[in-house]
């Protein structure tokens, strides 16, 4: 027990490496938004293009569900290898093939990249399942007051559907959360490769605890933020019985 | 479901589980290669972070481990009568493993530092280490200073790590999990260069196209083997081991096997007081 407390709870070196591991953890949060914000964004696009109407779009569908298909069949290790190991040697400006902007390291935004291509696919099959829960007379109802697909799209259905899924995207966006630690595989300097780097010369895991405590202040609330939704979407439509609060 | 269905489900899933945990209780020392014909004896199992040519390297096949430092432990083995055993292990959590007793000693291009001295114990000297300054052909970085404001890459936990860190005004230090890791990113140009052992930077400017060798930064860092600390019969046997490979001439042919010149003459008198 002593050398469990010794290698994992040192609160002396925890106090050392504070800052180190806190400006990583700074890192976290900067690629988690931003990739997140992007994914869900980007999800979104995927599903509203699966879902158009009419023979003359099938290509488009079938490339947005071959697309779907794909990046989330690929685990996103790899596809963040891939993507920093091809993009600087592509035919492309180096603006774009290495990329540095806003003052982010291009680990960074090859972080972003890969956590965007895929989990906007997984998005993507949420925003779905929202957007076929919309009862079908919706989608008659809009279109019979002399809406068109679009129009109905956007002020009918995605509406609720968005609503529904919002539990299940945030579940989404921490599980992106802490899979942005994966990025320290390029060298990126996040959470979890400053706890490695300080284990690997101190040979002590502290570091790595404190990094973990960071991400629970984090996704602990974030979660129970998720059921307070869940519970406030069941009061909504139980037409007023009252409930047994889930809670 | 009937009640017979989920019975015999769950009979079904239990005699798995009782399978695979059988299976796995079996024979589970199956993640080394074999040593040498070192005969008989007590297995000396071994950790080492591989790859990392031409100190440690895959041979034939991905469980076939060979190297300067493999050899040099069989035949080191080999005068303890026991048969050398290597584990394939991370470097950064290497010594860790050590101190917790998964293997007998490490093997792995390790520098002796009195850091280091302070959780294991090291063995005499077998290899006088310097660090290479590793780049993208044509580039004009040409030595330490000119790391200044760069974005170096380096093997995480390694010496080459410490140095860029405390003794260069790097820019950007990138430590990546692996020495060859730090290829791709040289040839794309996402980082200026790379900071390795000498030999391990040859090896790599050597076999692999685009990178050069354009600087060696002396450190005068010693390589030695390490064991638990406490450990001290262990430790002196290889200590006598070592000094007979030194004296018989068998570190002088591993280093021309796979270091390509000969071994110092002050290494084969060095001796290391374990603190």
């Amino acid at each position: 027990m002593d050398v469990i407390l010794e290698q994992y709870f040192d609160l002396s070196l925890m106090a050392e490496h504070f800052d180190d591991v806190l400006a990583g953890f700074w890192i976290t949060i900067k690629l988690s938004v931003v990739a997140g914000v992007l994914a869900l964004f980007w999800g979104l696009v995927l599903a509203l293009l699966r879902q158009l109407p009419g023979k003359p779009l099938m290509p488009v569908r079938f490339l947005t569900i071959a697309y779907i298909d794909v990046f989330r069949g690929i685990p996103l290790l790899m596809i963040i290898l891939l993507v920093s190991g091809s993009l600087p040697f592509l035919p492309i400006p180096e603006s774009i093939a290495i990329p540095r902007w806003f003052g982010q390291p291009d680990t960074f935004w090859y972080g972003v990249i890969a956590l965007t291509i895929t989990y906007g696919a997984y998005m993507a099959e949420v925003y779905r399942s929202g957007i076929e829960g919309v009862p079908g007379g919706q989608m008659e109802a809009a279109r019979s007051l002399g809406m068109n697909h679009r129009q109905a799209m956007r002020n009918v259905i995605v509406p609720q559907a968005v609503r529904r899924v919002i539990p299940p995207l945030l579940n989404d966006y921490i599980a992106l959360m802490k899979d942005t630690t994966l990025v320290s595989v390029i060298a990126l300097n996040e959470a979890a490769l400053v706890g490695r780097d300080v284990q690997s010369s101190l040979f002590n895991s502290s570091a790595l605890t404190l990094g973990a405590i960071m991400f629970l202040v984090v996704t602990l609330p974030l979660a129970r933020f998720v059921d307070r939704q869940i519970a406030r979407e069941h009061r909504r439509f139980s037409r007023g019985a009252p409930r047994v609060e889930t809670g | 479901m009937g009640n017979s269905r989920l019975t015999a489900l769950l009979a079904a899933l239990a005699l798995c589980a009782i399978a695979l945990f059988a299976a796995g209780c079996g024979d589970d020392d199956d993640d080394g290669a074999g040593g040498g014909d070192g005969g008989g004896g007590q297995t000396l199992t071994v950790g080492s972070d591989v790859p990392y040519p031409p100190f440690e390297q895959f041979g034939e096949s991905k469980t076939e481990f060979t190297g300067f430092d493999v050899e040099l432990v069989e035949a080191v083995a080999e005068k303890l009568g026991r048969e050398a055993k290597f584990v394939d292990t991370s470097f950064d959590t290497i010594f860790r493993d050590l101190a917790q007793g998964k293997f007998d000693m490490v093997a792995s291009a390790t520098t002796i530092t009195p850091e280091r001295e302070k959780t294991v114990d090291f063995s005499d000297p077998y290899y006088l280490a310097e660090q290479a300054i590793l780049v993208k052909e044509g580039s004009d970085v040409k030595s330490a200073e000119d790391l200044a404001d760069m974005t170096v890459g380096v093997q995480q936990g390694t010496t080459g790590q410490e140095y860029v860190e405390e003794e260069t005004e790097a820019g950007e230090v990138r430590p990546y999990p692996e020495g060859p890791d730090m290829v791709t990113p040289l040839r794309g140009g996402t980082i200026d260069a790379a900071v390795l052992d000498i030999p391990v930077a040859e090896k790599l400017a050597e076999s692999q196209p685009g990178i050069e060798v354009s600087a060696e930064i002396k450190t005068g860092e010693e390589y030695g083997l390490v064991v638990q600390q406490g450990e001290e019969d262990l430790l002196d046997e290889v200590n006598e081991a070592l000094q007979e490979i030194k004296d018989d001439g068998t570190l002088n042919d591993l280093y021309e096997k796979w270091l390509e010149v000969e071994a110092p003459q002050e290494l084969l008198s060095a001796t290391h007081e374990a603190s």
